[in-house]
C-alpha cells in the first residue's frame, strides 16, 4: 500500500525537482526575514526580554499587564480606534468622490488622477516633515501664516491635545485618497456602459443609477480599500513620531497622539521592554486580523443579499 | 486542525527559544599590547564627532598602537541603534549620549563599571551635580560627563530699549514684571521657552530656584511638597497668565520672529550672530532670573563610557581618561572654536574656557557654578515622561498643581522599586 503511494508522489518529486528546487531561494529568504522573526517575536512575547540580559520566560504576564493594567496601552488603544475609524471613513469617501470627479480620460482628467496620486508616491518622511512646516508653531508655519492673514490670531497646533487627532486625520486622508482613487477608477471602469444605458432608458435619475448600479458593482473595491486602509491606519508611525513627539513622550502633549505602534516603539527602544513591545505587536496583529475578518464577511453578506 | 496549530505553536514557541536570546557572554580581552581599533560612537552632529575625533587623533601620538574611529549617531536614532548594538553585543567599544543612557544601559549589563579601571580620579576634576547625575544610583561608574550644558534667559535688547526697559529681570518677580512691561509697550511675543517647554527640565529650574527637588538626598520622591507646589503654579502662570506658547519654538527662531525673551539652551548662543545676522547686535543673555530659594539652573550634557562587549575595554577606558586631561581639553575647545561649536568641556575647572565669549562663558559659568544636574534615583528616567505628562495637565488646565504633584510624586514611587 505504500510503495504504492509513494511511486506517484516520488515521480511528482522528480518531475517537479527543478521547480521546487527554483523555489529555494524564496523559501530561504521568507524563513530567515519572516518567519524566523515572527518565531522570535511570538516567543519574546512571553518573556520580559530587555533588549540586554536574557529573556526570562513569564507567560502571559505581558498580556495581562496590556489588557487589564496598562491605562496608557489602553489611551493608545482609544486614540487608534478614532483615527482609524475617521481616517478611513473620510478616506474612502473621499477617493471615491474623487474617482467620480475624475474617471474620465481626458487631460484634465489624467493631470488632476497625477496630481492628487503624488503624495503616494512621495516619501512618508518628507511628507511628514512638511505637515511639521505647515503646524509650525508662530507665524513662520503655513497654518498660521494663513490664520494670522484672515485676521485671527497664532493656534498652538501640534500642542493642543484637542486638534491632534484631527491633524492626523487630516494628513492621512490626504496622503491616502489619491491611491484610493486610482482603485476606484479601475473599479469604475470595469462596470459596462450598457447598464447605465438601460437605467437611464428606464428612467432612473443619477442618484439611482450610483445607487443601484456603481456602489454595489464597486463593493470589491470598497471592501479592498477599506481593509487596505485599515491595516495602514493601524499601523500609523512615522505621523506621530515625525510631527508631533516631544523632548520625553512619543505621543504628543498629554499623549494626545499616541497610538498602538508608537506606543510600542516607546515601550520597546526607549524604555528596554522588548519582550512587551512585542506582546503589543501581536496584539495589534489580533486586532487587524479580527477587523479584517469581520470586515471581508460584512462585504459577502451583503453581496448575498 | 486543532492538532495542526498546537503542532504550529509548540514549533514556533521552540523555535523561538532557541534563537530569541542568545544570553551574555564575556567578551575576550585582547592583548593590551597588541594594535588596537576602537569604535566610538558618538551622539550627536557631525561637526562634534570632528572635535572628539581631534583629540582621538591627539590621543594616538602618545599611544600609537591605539586608533580611534568617531562615528556620528544622530539624537534622533541613537538609543535604538545603541540598544541593537547592545542586543548583538557588537559595534562601539565607547559612546557618548544622554546623561542618564550609559546608567541605563549600564544597569543591564551593556556597559562596564569604569571603576575598575580607575576612572573615579576623575570625579575630582568633574562639576560635583553633574557628576552624582552621571553615575548610578548605587556608585557604579557606567559613565562619566563629557561635556555641558545650560539654561540662559536671551532676550532682544532692541526691544527691551523700545518699551523702555532698562535691565534683564534677574528674579521672578522682575521676570513677569518685564513680560507685562514688553506686553505694555506692544510686544506682542513678552516670553517663550525653548529647552524643557511643557516637560520635566522646564519644570526643574523653578523648583530648585523655590527650594524643591525631585527627591530628597535619600532617594524618596518630594514633589507633594509646598515649594513644587509654589514653583508649579509661578511656572503654570507664565503660560496661562502671561502668554509663554505651549508650543515650543526654537530659541533662535523666537528671537529673531520677534520674541523678547527667551529661556534657551547654551548652545543657541554660539550661532546667533552667524545664522541670523538680523539679530547681531540686538539681543544678550543673562542667567536665568533667581526663586525664592535663589538661582538654580539645570545643567545637562553627554555622557561617555565603555561598552561590555568590547575586545579593547582597558585601551578605551583610557582614551576616556584622557578627554580629560589639559591637551585633550584644549584640542577640542579649539577645533569646536574653528567650527564655531558651542562646546564646555566636563572639566569644571575649565568651565570658562569654553568656545563661547568672555561674556557669555561668564554667564553661564555663573549658572553652572549654581547648576543642579536630572535625578540619578532608581526610577527616574521611567518616571519622567509621566511626570511631564502630569505638569502638562495642570498647564492646559485639566488638573490643578497640587493634585498633579501628588500623582506624580506617586509615580515616581512606584517606579522607585
Amino acid at each position: 500500500m505504500g510503495t504504492h503511494t509513494a511511486q506517484p508522489q516520488r515521480a511528482r518529486l522528480r518531475r517537479y525537482a527543478t521547480s521546487y528546487a527554483m523555489l529555494l531561494p524564496f523559501l530561504a529568504l521568507f524563513l530567515a526575514f519572516l518567519v524566523w522573526p515572527l518565531a522570535n517575536s511570538l516567543f519574546l512575547s512571553f518573556t520580559d526580554f530587555d533588549g540586554i540580559t536574557p529573556a526570562r520566560l513569564t507567560g502571559l504576564e505581558n498580556f495581562g499587564n496590556l489588557l487589564f493594567e496598562d491605562d496608557r496601552f489602553r489611551h493608545a488603544l482609544g486614540n487608534t480606534f478614532i483615527y482609524v475609524l475617521a481616517s478611513v471613513v473620510i478616506g474612502t469617501l473621499l477617493s471615491l468622490g474623487l474617482a467620480l470627479a475624475f474617471s474620465g480620460s481626458s487631460w484634465p482628467h489624467r493631470i488632476m488622477r497625477t496630481i492628487f496620486f503624488l503624495p503616494s508616491v512621495t516619501s512618508s518622511i518628507a511628507l511628514m516633515l512638511m505637515w511639521k512646516w505647515i503646524f509650525f508653531p508662530s507665524d513662520v508655519g503655513l497654518a498660521n501664516t494663513v490664520v494670522g492673514w484672515l485676521g485671527g490670531s497664532t493656534v498652538q497646533w501640534l500642542a493642543t491635545p484637542s486638534l491632534t487627532i484631527p491633524i492626523l486625520v487630516l494628513m492621512s486622508v490626504w496622503g491616502g485618497m489619491g491611491y484610493g482613487m486610482v482603485l476606484y477608477v479601475a473599479g469604475l471602469n470595469t462596470i459596462p456602459g450598457e447598464y447605465y444605458e438601460a437605467a437611464r432608458i428606464d428612467g432612473a435619475t443619477a442618484w439611482q443609477q450610483f445607487r443601484s448600479i456603481t456602489l454595489p458593482l464597486l463593493r470589491p473595491v470598497t471592501t479592498y480599500v477599506v481593509v487596505t486602509g485599515l491595516i495602514g491606519a493601524f499601523q500609523i508611525f512615522e505621523a506621530v513620531y515625525i510631527v508631533f513627539r516631544g523632548t520625553n513622550s512619543v505621543g504628543g502633549v498629554l499623549d494626545s497622539g499616541l497610538m498602538i505602534v508608537p506606543y510600542l516603539y516607546d515601550q520597546g527602544f526607549t524604555h528596554f521592554q522588548l519582550g512587551y513591545a512585542s506582546a503589543i505587536a501581536w496584539v495589534l496583529f489580533a486586532i487587524i486580523f479580527v477587523i479584517s475578518m469581520i470586515n471581508l464577511r460584512l462585504g459577502r453578506a451583503m453581496k448575498e443579499l | 486542525m486543532r492538532r495542526t496549530m498546537a503542532v504550529f505553536c509548540a514549533g514556533v514557541l521552540t523555535l523561538g527559544t532557541g534563537c530569541a536570546t542568545g544570553g551574555q557572554t564575556e567578551t575576550k580581552q585582547a592583548d593590551t599590547s597588541a594594535p588596537a581599533t576602537i569604535s566610538f560612537w558618538s551622539t550627536g552632529g557631525d561637526d562634534e564627532t570632528a572635535i572628539f575625533q581631534k583629540a582621538a587623533d591627539l590621543y594616538k601620538q602618545s599611544h600609537p598602537n591605539v586608533t580611534v574611529k568617531v562615528q556620528t549617531l544622530a539624537w534622533d536614532d541613537a538609543y535604538a541603534k545603541l540598544l541593537a548594538a547592545a542586543t548583538s553585543r557588537s559595534g562601539p567599544d565607547v559612546i557618548s549620549g544622554g546623561m542618564t543612557w550609559t546608567i541605563q544601559f549600564g544597569i543591564r549589563g551593556a556597559m562596564v563599571d569604569l571603576r575598575k579601571h580607575g576612572i573615579d580620579t576623575l570625579k575630582a576634576q568633574a562639576l560635583p551635580a553633574q557628576w552624582e547625575s552621571a553615575i548610578a544610583p548605587d556608585g557604579t561608574v557606567y559613565g562619566v560627563p563629557l561635556d555641558m550644558s545650560t539654561h540662559a534667559l536671551y532676550y532682544r535688547t532692541d526691544l527691551f530699549e523700545k518699551a523702555g526697559i532698562k535691565s534683564p529681570p534677574t528674579t521672578w518677580e522682575e521676570l513677569t514684571g518685564t513680560i507685562e512691561a514688553l506686553k505694555k509697550a506692544g510686544v506682542k511675543k513678552a516670553f517663550s521657552q525653548d529647552w524643557g517647554n511643557l516637560d520635566w527640565i522646564g519644570y526643574f529650574n523653578y523648583l530648585y530656584q523655590a527650594g524643591g527637588s525631585f527627591y530628597t538626598d535619600d532617594c524618596k520622591p518630594s514633589l507633594d511638597t509646598p515649594q513644587a507646589e509654589q514653583a508649579l503654579k509661578f511656572w503654570v502662570d507664565l503660560y496661562r497668565q502671561h502668554g509663554a506658547p505651549t508650543a515650543t519654538v526654537e530659541g533662535g527662531d523666537a528671537l529673531d520672529t520677534g520674541t523678547a525673551m527667551v529661556s534657551a539652551g547654551s548652545w543657541i548662543a554660539k550661532g546667533l550672530d552667524i545664522d541670523r545676522p538680523k539679530l547681531k547686535d540686538k539681543w544678550a543673555m543673562v542667567p536665568l532670573p533667581a526663586g525664592p530659594a535663589g538661582a538654580k539652573t539645570f545643567v545637562g550634557g553627554r555622557a561617555i563610557g565603555v561598552t561590555a562587549f568590547s575586545k579593547y575595554v582597558a585601551q578605551s577606558a583610557e582614551f576616556v581618561k584622557f578627554l580629560y586631561t589639559d591637551q585633550a581639553v584644549q584640542v577640542m575647545v579649539k577645533e569646536a572654536s574653528g567650527r564655531n561649536l558651542p562646546f564646555i568641556s566636563a572639566r569644571a575647572d575649565k568651565i570658562g574656557q569654553s568656545t563661547f565669549t568672555p561674556e557669555q562663558s561668564a554667564v553661564f559659568e555663573a549658572s553652572i557654578r549654581s547648576g543642579v544636574a536630572a535625578p540619578g534615583c532608581p526610577g527616574w528616567d521611567e518616571s519622567a515622561p509621566d511626570v511631564s505628562k502630569q505638569l502638562q495637565s495642570v498647564i492646559l488646565g485639566k488638573a490643578d498643581a497640587k493634585t498633579a504633584l501628588t500623582e506624580a510624586a506617586k509615580i515616581m514611587e512606584k517606579n522607585a522599586g
